[in-house]
This record gives C-alpha cells, structure tokens and sequence, in this order.
C-alpha cells in the first residue's frame, strides 16, 4: 500500500471517483476505511485483554484512557470521512476468521449451558442448546456453499451508531475508572474488587458494538449479538450478590429467546432468498419472506426490553451505574432497534410491521405510566429508556421514511441524554448514599454542577427546544401522515412523561436546611465524561439540523428516494428558543437583588430556622413534602401484567401474520 | 386616587375571638355590602396582602404567629384591628391568658371598635386604613428615591432617642438568628446610650431627615472600636451601611487598626464585614449560643 | 417589516385584552351574584398596585423562573398570532408553564409544592386533547401552520365537532377556572392559600398576572381556529365560549384532580379520538 498523506485521505472522496461509484471495489482509500472498522473492532478487543489481567490501577487508567481516546478518534475520522460518501462495502478477507467465530462461539455457549445448568435454570441450558445445535447445523449444511460478497459494511446510519458507541461509550469507560476506584475503595468494600474483569468486559463490550453496526454478513452480526448478550449477563452479575445473580440469569434468559429467533431467521432468510447479506436483503425489500424479518424483529424486540420482555432491563438496574449507562441505556439496547430501523423498509405497509409498531406504542405508553410511580431513580431511568426505546420500534414497525428519520433522531438523543443521567445518577448514589428520588432534595445546593448537568439531560429528554421533544415532535409527524390514530401513544404517553421529569427536577430544586459541599472529591475521570456528555447534549440540540441533512436525510434518501426536509423556519425558531432557554444561568447576574428574603407562609407557625414550624403542642416540626408516584392509581405490576398479556397477544398476531 | 388606594389586598387573622368579628368581616365581602366594588380581596396569603385585618386578642399562642404573618407582608402595609377584642383585648382583657390589644405585638394604623363591630364600621375603618396606606406609599418613595440624598452627619443628643429605637429595629433579626432577646443591644437604655454618647463618636444617615441609619466607634490605643452599625430594615442592601462604614473609618482619624465583633451565626454581617476587607482573628464565646467573632482591618 | 408590526403590536396590545377580559370575567361574576362587582379595569389597578409593593421571596432564585415563565407565553403568543407552525406554539407554551412549575418547586414552601404539583396535573389533563385537536386540524387542512388553517376555506368546526367540544371542555382547565381552579384560584377562591402563586409577591406576582393574560389570548386564539373561516362568527363563538367559561365557573365547585384528568383523558378519548377515527374513514 503506497504512503498516502492525512490531508489527500480526508479529500478521499475527490480522488476515489475514479474508482467506481456503486462503491464497491476496494482502493487503496477505502482499504483506510475498512481498515479503519476492523481497528475499531479489534483495538478494544486487545485492550480488554490487557485489561483483565493487568492489576495496576494506574497502567490500567492509563491503558483505558489511550484506547478510549484512540476509539474516540477512529470514530470522528469515520464520521469526517464517510459523511459524505455513499454506501461501502468492504470484503474483509482473513483466513480462519469463520472458524474462529464458530469455535468462541461454542466455547461461549458451553460456559452458558453449564451457566444455566449450575443455577437449575434449565430454561436457559435449553435455549442456548438449541441456538447451538441451529447454529452448527447451518454450518454443517450450507457452510461451505455460503458465498459472502461483503462482510463488513458503512454507511451513514451506521457512522451514527459508530459514533454513539465511540464517543458515548469511551466516556463512560474513562467515568469508570473513578467511580469504579470509589465503588470499591469507598462505598461496596465488601464486594470482591474484579475491575480486572469489569474492564475487559466493557472493552469486549464496545468491540462487539462496533462488530454489530458494521457487519453486513448477518451470521457476524449474530456472533457479536450474541457475545454482548454475555457482557451483559456478566456485567450484571458483577456485584455476586444473590439479587445479581438472580438478575443477570433472567436477562440472559430474555436474550436468548432472541438469540434463537436470529438464528432462526438466519436459516430462514438463507432458505428463501440465498444470502445472508444484509445489503442485498434490503435490496430485495417487500419481496423477501416476512416471517425471518418478523423474527428478527423479535429479536431485536428481547434485545431492546420491550414489553414483554422490559423486566430484564429494570433488574439489571443492580449492576453498577456505568454498566446501566453504556449496556442498558447508551449502546446495546440500541442493537435491538438498530436492526428493526434497518428492515424498516420491509416492515412498511405490511400487517405484521403495523403490529410490531403496536408493540412499540404499548410499551411506550405503559412503561411511562409506570414511570410515574417509581421514586428509585434508576428505575425511573430504566422505565424511561424501555419507553424511548418503544417509541423507536414504533417508527421502525410503521417504516415510512418520515418514521426512520424520526426514529433515528430520537436514537441519537436518547443515547446521550440517557448516558448524562445515568452517570448523573451513579456520582449522586455514591454521595448521599441513596438513589431515592425523594432523598435528593436540595441538590441544586448541596451539589450545583451535578445537578445542572442532571436538570440538562432532563430536559433533553422531554422540553422544548431540546432533543427528544424534537424527536417527539418528529414521531408525531410521522404518525399523523401514517394514521393519525396511532398519534394517541404519543400524545398520552408523552404528558405522562413530562409529569415524572418534572417532578424529579422540582425535587432537586427544594432546599431546606444547611447547605452542604458533597462535590468534593469527585475525580477528573468522573468530571471529564461528564461535562462531556453535558456538552454533547446542548451541541447536538443546536446542531441537530446539520446532523439530519448531512447524516439521516441523505440514509432515509437512499433507502426511499424521498426524503423529510424540516423547514427553515422552525429550525430558526427552535435555535432562538434554545439560545433562550440557555440564557437561564445568566439571571444568576441579579442574584439577590432587590429582594428581601422572609420565609414560607406556614399558617404564621413559622418557627426559626426556615422550613420548622410550631406543629400541635407547640412541637418545632421539620416541614416535609413529598411527590405525588400516583401509587393509588398505577399499580406497577398489574401494568406490566397488563402490557406483557397484550404485547403477547400483538407479538403471537404478528408471527401468524407473517406466516401467510 | 393611587392604585393602592383602589386595590387593597388583605388578609384576615382571626387572634382569638369568639368569631363575631369575622364573621361581620366575611359579611363584607357578601352581596349587601360587597367590598369588592372597591377592588378588595380577601387573599389569604400574607405576601400578597396590603391591609391586615385582625379580630380577636392577643395571647401567648398566637402572638408569634401574628408577628410572622406581618413580617411576611410586604411593604407598605397597614393593620387594621377590628373589635374590642383586637383593639385593648375587650370582654376577656383581663383573663390570665389574654396578652391585650393587636398593638401589643405590632404596629396598628387603624382601631375600629364594636363588639361585634358592624360591617359600615369596618368598611369606614378600612377607607380610612388605606388613606394611611397611601401616606406610608409616599413615605417609602420619597424615601428610597431619597437615597440619593442621603447624608452622613455627626449626630447630635437630640436624635439619640430615635437612634435607640432604630437600633432595636434592626437588632430584631440578630436576635431571632440566635433565638436570643436578651442581647445587649435589644435591652440598651437611653441613659446608658447618652453616656456612650460622651466617650463614643456617633454618625448617622439621614434621608429627609428621617434617620435610617447609625454606627458609633470609639479609639483607644491606637485602635477603633466600631460597634452598631444599624440601618433600617427598609434600606438595607442599598449600600447605605457600607457608606457608614467608610465614613466612620474617615472620623476616627490617624489610627493603627480598626476593629469589631458579630456573631458566630450572622453570616451575612461576616461576608458583608470580609467585603470591606476585615479578617477574623479571635473568638470568644459569651453565651450558650453565641460566639462572638471578632474582626480587624489595618489602616493603609 | 410587516411581521415585526406584527409582533410589536401583539406584545403591546395583548395584556390589555387579556387584562380586559379578566375584568370582565369579574364584573359579570360579580353581577351572577348579585353583587356591584368591582370596575372593569380593576385588573389592571391590580398590576399597578403590585408593582409598587416591595418583593419578598423565600429563595433568592425564585423569580428568575417567572420572568422566563412571562417571557415564554409571550414567545408562544408572537409564534401564535404571526402564523407559525401549531404544535411548535403549543410546545413553546409547555415549555413556558414549565418554568412557571419549577419556579414554584424552587420557593421550597409546602403550599407552592402542592400547587406544582396540581398544576402539573392540569397539564397532564388537557395536554393531550390540546395536542390531539392539532391532529385533527392538521388531517383537514393538510398544514400544521396557523397561517394555512386560518386560511381554509370552510370552518374546522363541521369537520371537528367532537374535538371542539372536547377543547371547550379542558378551556376550564387552561384558564385555571373553576371547576378545574385546583393549582391556584383568582380572587378568594383559596384552598391551598394561593397555590402554585403564594410565595410570589410585588412586581413577580404582577409579571405571573400578565403572563396569565397574554395566556388568555393563545387559548381563546386556539378557540377561534376551530371558527376561522368567517371572522365575525370565529369572534362571536370565542366571547360565547368565555362566557360559557365564567358561567360554568360560577355554577361548580372545584373538582379533585383525580376527576380532572379522568374526565378530560375521557372526553379526549371518547370524542377526541372518536372524531379523529371517523375522519380518517371518511378520507379513506
């Protein structure tokens, strides 16, 4: 390969006209590029290694500090030189690469069966065996025959996800690193210390991410579907205790009913149209047999929690923070509606994709409500992802090219709000020792910079002008020009949404008592990631009409020939909205001016100091108050009974549907 | 006519009366005689209230409870105390738990007497009420557009009276931080001020002649001993006490260091004593719950 | 140049209409009493009043909320009345009664708490027939735009009959009236002291007085887009309509929240949605 200068590999689109249009064929650029997505799956691979042997804290930090970085700019240069490109693919030739797959594969899946076998959760033995036993049985009889033009592809929704996976997730490992030190050292002494193991699981983790987005060949994206379901069990199993345990066995569980419908429509898909090439599955649209689809999409419906499966994502909620954040918030929850956005095209105007749509709704409308109830902060987070997520499988199950585009906006915003909350979440858990949403009064005081950074990633995700409204608004448009009765998920589910954030941000806002300092010793590590994402969130609000003409609309173009184009006005409206709201902290100027501070009318009993007052006897009694969780009226496990009986139903439906 | 006048907001508390009163107060609020004609609600809310209509005498139970609701009223205010009860503590003024008159506890504008006292009476009271309102609105303006013309005098014996009861004015809020009345400051008599007079250089604030402010300081050996810095509740935060303050650093004259002391709890006298570069450098403790802080500045 | 006249002499002029209307609503309340009532323009005495008594907060922070929470009704009016895209009209409001909710959260005093919270309820209850209503005029006109459905050429009403009902139903709700005055009360109607309004006092408490006014004016606007078509008629339906309003604010008695969102979450779904369905067959 001849040396080729930095500067002619970012003009590479001018020179690489020459080399065939329709993008395939491999020039010398593109074998940057390829070699670019093979780098980025493998380099944390190498260093999870690395990882778990190393005991240093120190080398550890440092090795986890140059891969993220390094990651971090494999994604950018992905996304500088590829956004304006068409479609890649690359044959990623090297020998043995299948075999190997095939041999971690059943090596993998021997370590889940005696898994399943130790705890007496034969469910879970029984699954893994029959994806084993469809998995080599494919191999066995159409392995040799399978022709693969391309196993490793870009393309723009792709650098999306890639830069999701990349830049999100490399925040979270650096945010790691300080939290996990504080987990261990501080607050859970008497958890064994693995971060040996913790790392080396992240890293494999965010390998088997980029793996899923880029590969064409479906068998490899069910090879790295199939290992994060692993990080995730053991992820979740990390801490040992009983209610771990017990945890990670049921995601585990949950997945791989979605493991083996991949598997399934593998065999399916290759059955009828001869390829498992995700490219020219897609190209083959409407015409392909819907019943793989439908699996997939099933699968994909396991991976992303949605009812009936979403217990599994609010169980894992026990693991620690940055797992929540980058596992079952960030990244692999977004597999699942990854590969539903991708068949969108095939699940348009068919019965079945409508169903899946349905699904979608429901969860997002009974996993809101449910929302409402919870005062763990970390579940609310975990409802409201599962809800976010529903709406996601929502556009991807209605397919028109209004709902990707949508559907897409919204996967970006929720990934970066959702990762600012969760780490938000996790540095609050470890300073005031609770996770209770009604604990956290007074934070704005107590701990200023965290909570504005908490209050920022709310509002991305329910207030105008920030993201998720804009997504929000973005799935209702699409609905309305679908069937606008659909519209009525968004619009309940959507107040119910606004009624639980709110209440959590007013609750940050109360003060009663001595102000306290809790932000000391909070460490680089934890500060950089998170201002990060802070950043992050405010930058992609503003920046968002770039995002979609240069990234989304130029993929939803490709794959319908039409395309959304918002209209200038409201892009200029939404900036001067959010310039305004960002010009909140500046009232801060006037700060005490002018005013005379007294205290709350408490009836006259006002008692010193502040919020006391004179109760019956003449007791000085502290003044409470408490948010409505409404428990009276939303009961949480009749909801989810509710939800899971009807997604049942809707998911059964589905598959007869498409059977015919 | 002012929009004070034809807006007046109040609150009614009823102290501890048999009910007579309130009653002929909600029966002006009724269709017969219907004050709202006159722009009157009855809010039940302090801060948004102008006039304070009590009924009923004052006793040990709600005397904290009236202060409190007049102190979060904001300004200007009037009180109106409706019925004998209100007014001199009526039929039950001399049981052993009735304190008086609504005047014990605050300042009255308005005295409207009956027992019952009849709706007519308590309407005429209330007009006369906001004439007084009207008055205290002028006063405040004039006042605060006033601060522009403030001076900075030696004062003089004659205003030494007026000096002693802004001092317990202002001293009010340091007391209730401690939970403390018995402060010197709070219980200072006007002999005990005329001799400080002799020994002390006193300055005062004056707006239209009205005092608003005092701070005295006294030197010996080489240092200045500030003390008093007082400044009426209504000017506070207009830099009125800052003014003082440099001023009476001027009248001291050639000394080494100045020097005074606060409370351990009075956190916005310390921040507003470090502004103008004062450093802590003792502590002593006087009482159960009051350290004293002692501060000092070198003379440049 | 023509949209700026526009936009100044909506910020100018709105205050007073609402302020108007408030007055209004007062004398003709009062005379259902049969009481005199006070005159008119007391709104407006009102205001002034406030504006020249001291403020007093309880957290110094208090009042950036409100100037924000005035700030973006007026944002919402201007996007309103120059034509611009409903919905995102709509979300501007939200966004605007938002602040006016943390701010009341931020004055820590339980009586401020409680009314958040109502008022949140509130939201929740007539948010989603606001939002449904849109849909349906959207299905009509083909045009979320203000400008475009103002401009069509029959009255949305015959095409909407169950959702304008159902707007008619929550407009108690938005103008915090009764039977749904549950986050805070005009005049003395108190159950929570004031409510969402209580620890706000002087010139903050005027600016929440004519951000309720400029309030008035994007409902009632919403109210006449159902009757656009002929001007005269969309105008007479809007003062019939806050007629209805103060009527029925004199006949019931506030209602608990729980009876606010079922009945208005019915109402949205019976003849909100029940509209929506039977327009879209009939397109088919």
């Amino acid at each position: 390969m001849p040396r080729i200068p930095l500067m002619n590999i970012l003009w590479a689109r001018a020179f690489c006209r020459k080399c065939n249009t329709a993008g395939r064929g491999l020039c010398t650029y593109r074998k940057i590029f390829m070699n670019c997505i093979v780098f980025l799956i493998a380099i944390p691979c190498v260093a999870a290694f690395f990882l778990l042997f190393l005991r240093c804290s120190i080398l550890r930090g440092a090795i986890v500090f140059f891969t993220s970085f390094l990651v971090c700019c494999a994604s950018i240069f992905l996304l500088v030189t590829q956004f304006n490109r068409e479609i890649s693919y690359f044959d990623f030739v090297l020998p043995g690469i299948s075999s190997a797959m095939t041999v971690i594969k059943v090596a993998l899946a021997a370590y889940i069966f005696f898994i399943g076998i130790k705890h007496k959760n034969f469910v879970i033995s029984g699954l893994i065996a029959l994806q084993v036993i469809l998995f080599l049985s494919f191999e066995y009889t159409h392995g040799h025959a399978l022709v693969v033009a391309h196993n490793l592809f870009i393309d723009k929704f792709s650098v999306i996800m890639v830069m999701i996976v990349g830049i999100i997730g490399s925040l979270i490992a650096v945010f790691s690193l300080g939290y996990m030190r504080d987990f261990h050292e501080q607050y859970h002494k008497e958890i064994k210390d693995n971060r040996g193991l913790f790392f080396f699981l992240i890293f494999v983790f965010l390998s088997a991410m980029f793996g899923i987005v880029c590969s064409n060949n479906l068998l490899w994206v069910y090879f790295f579907w199939e290992i994060t379901t692993v990080c995730s069990f053991l992820l979740i199993r990390y801490k040992q205790t009983d209610e771990s345990v017990r945890n990670a066995l049921f995601a585990l569980k949950m997945n791989l009913f979605g493991g083996v419908a991949f598997i399934a429509a593998i065999w399916l898909l290759y059955q009828s149209t001869g390829t498992i090439e995700l490219d020219k599955l897609i190209l083959h649209g409407g015409g392909i047999a819907l019943l793989p689809v439908v699996l997939l999409g099933f699968a994909g419906l396991t991976k992303s929690a949605q009812m009936p499966f979403s217990s599994w994502l609010t169980g894992a909620m026990v693991a620690p923070t940055p797992v929540s954040a980058l596992l079952h918030s960030s990244t692999m929850v977004n597999a699942g509606v990854y590969l539903i956005l991708r068949f969108a095209g095939v699940f348009q105007v068919r019965l079945a994709g409508f169903m899946l749509g349905i699904i979608g709704g429901v969860t997002f409308l009974i996993a809101s409500f449910i929302a409402i109830t919870q005062s763990d902060a970390k579940k609310v987070l975990a409802y409201s992802t599962i809800a976010n997520l529903g709406l996601v499988v929502l556009c991807g199950g209605i397919g028109t090219y209004e709902a990707v585009w949508a559907g897409i906006l919204l996967i970006i915003f929720h990934a970066i709000a959702k990762g600012l909350l969760f780490l938000c979440v996790g540095i609050i858990e470890h300073k005031i020792h609770s996770r209770d949403i009604e604990d956290m009064s007074g934070l704005i005081i107590t701990m200023p910079k965290i909570s504005i950074m908490l209050q920022l990633g709310m509002a991305g995700m329910f207030l105008a002008p920030f993201g998720m409204l804009i997504s929000k608004w973005a799935v209702l448009k699409a609905l309305v020009d679908f069937n606008p009765v659909l519209a009525v998920f968004i619009v309940f589910g959507g107040t119910a949404t606004l009624f639980f954030w709110v209440k959590w941000m007013g609750r940050l806002l109360i003060v009663s008592g001595e102000p306290r300092d809790l932000e000391k010793n909070i460490s680089l590590t934890e500060w950089i990631p998170l201002s990060g994402l802070a950043l992050l969130t405010l930058g992609i609000c503003a920046l968002f009409p770039v995002v979609s003409s240069t990234m989304i609309e130029p993929y939803v173009r490709e794959i319908y020939g039409v395309s959304i184009a918002m209209s200038r006005g409201n892009i200029v409206i939404m900036s001067i909205m959010l310039g305004l709201v960002m010009l909140f902290p500046l009232s801060f100027i006037n700060y005490g001016k002018n005013v005379k501070v007294v205290d709350a009318y408490l009836g006259g009993a006002n008692a010193t100091p502040g919020t006391s007052f004179f109760g019956p006897g003449g007791k000085m009694t502290a003044m409470e108050t408490r948010n409505y969780y409404l428990t009276d009226y939303l009961n949480e496990k009749r909801l989810l009974e509710f939800g899971a009986v009807l997604c049942l139903v809707l998911i059964a439906f589905m598959f007869i549907v498409s059977y015919w | 006519m002012s929009n004070l006048k034809k807006s007046p907001w109040i609150i009614h508390y009823d102290g501890s009366s048999c009910n007579g009163c309130d009653i002929e107060v909600l029966a002006c609020l009724m269709p017969v005689y219907d004050v709202e004609r006159f722009g009157v609600v009855n809010t039940g809310n302090p801060k948004h209230a102008d006039i304070f209509l009590v009924t009923g005498a004052v006793n040990e139970q709600n005397k904290e409870i009236i202060q409190n609701i007049y102190n979060q009223m904001p300004d200007p205010k009037v009180v109106v105390a409706i019925g004998a009860c209100a007014g001199t503590g009526g039929i039950f003024s001399e049981c052993y738990n009735v304190t008086g008159g609504i005047d014990k506890v605050i300042p009255v504008d308005v005295f409207v007497p009956g027992c019952a006292a009849r709706p007519e009476a308590i309407i005429d009271g209330v007009v006369k009420a906001l004439d007084v309102l009207e008055e205290k609105n002028k006063r405040l303006r004039a006042m605060s557009t006033g601060l522009a013309s403030m001076s900075i005098e030696r004062a003089e014996p004659k205003d030494l009276k007026e000096i002693l009861a802004l001092q317990k004015t202002a001293f009010q809020s340091e007391a209730e931080i401690y939970n403390d009345f018995s402060i010197a400051p709070l219980n200072q008599s006007l002999d005990e001020l005329t001799a400080d007079f002799k020994d002390k250089i006193f300055l005062k604030a004056v707006i239209d002649g009205t005092i608003i402010g005092s701070v005295r300081a006294e030197v010996k050996a080489n240092r200045c001993f500030i003390g008093r810095l007082i400044v009426d509740p209504h000017f506070q935060n207009f830099g009125v006490g800052t003014r003082l303050m440099h001023a009476i650093e001027e009248a001291c004259g050639d000394v080494g260091a100045y020097e005074l002391h606060t409370g351990h709890k009075s956190k916005r006298n310390l921040f507003f004593y470090k502004k103008l570069g004062y450093k802590k450098f003792k502590s002593l403790k006087i009482s159960e719950s009051i350290t004293r802080i002692f501060l000092e500045k070198n003379r440049r | 140049m023509n949209l700026l006249i526009i936009i100044i002499s909506y910020i100018v002029c709105a205050p007073f209409i609402g302020g108007l209307l408030a007055g209004i609503d007062r004398k003709i309340t009062a005379r259902m009493q049969a009481r005199v009532g006070p005159p008119v323009l007391q709104p407006f005495f009102d205001v002034m009043k406030l504006l020249l008594k001291e403020n007093l907060v309880v957290r110094r922070s208090q009042n950036f909320y409100i100037w924000f929470y005035l700030f973006f009704i007026i944002f919402t009016g201007v996007l309103f009345f120059t034509g611009e895209d409903l919905l995102l009209s709509i979300f501007a409001l939200t966004l605007a009664e938002i602040f006016f909710v943390l701010g009341a959260y931020k004055t820590s005093s339980p009586y401020s708490f409680l009314g958040a919270q109502r008022e949140l309820f509130q939201i929740m209850a007539y948010e989603p027939m606001i939002l449904l209503s849109i849909i349906g005029m959207y299905m009509v006109t083909g045009s979320f735009y203000i400008f475009d459905i103002v401009r069509f050429h029959k009255p949305l009403v015959f095409f909407l009959p169950g959702l304008c009902a159902g707007v008619v139903y929550i407009l108690a709700i938005k103008f915090r009236k009764s039977p749904f005055d549950l986050s805070m009360s005009h005049h003395a109607h108190q159950e929570l002291v004031r409510g969402i309004t209580t620890e706000f006092s002087g010139r903050t408490l005027a600016m929440i007085e004519v951000a309720h006014w400029y309030e008035y004016t994007v409902i009632l606007g919403f109210v006449y887009l159902f009757f656009a078509a002929n001007p005269g008629v969309g105008i007479l339906s809007v003062l019939v309509v806050f007629f209805l309003q103060i009527l029925i604010d004199n006949v019931f008695a506030r209602v608990k929240w729980q009876l606010t969102i079922q009945s208005s979450w019915l109402v949205a779904l019976t003849a909100g949605l029940g509209n929506l369905i039977v327009l879209y067959f009939v397109r088919k």
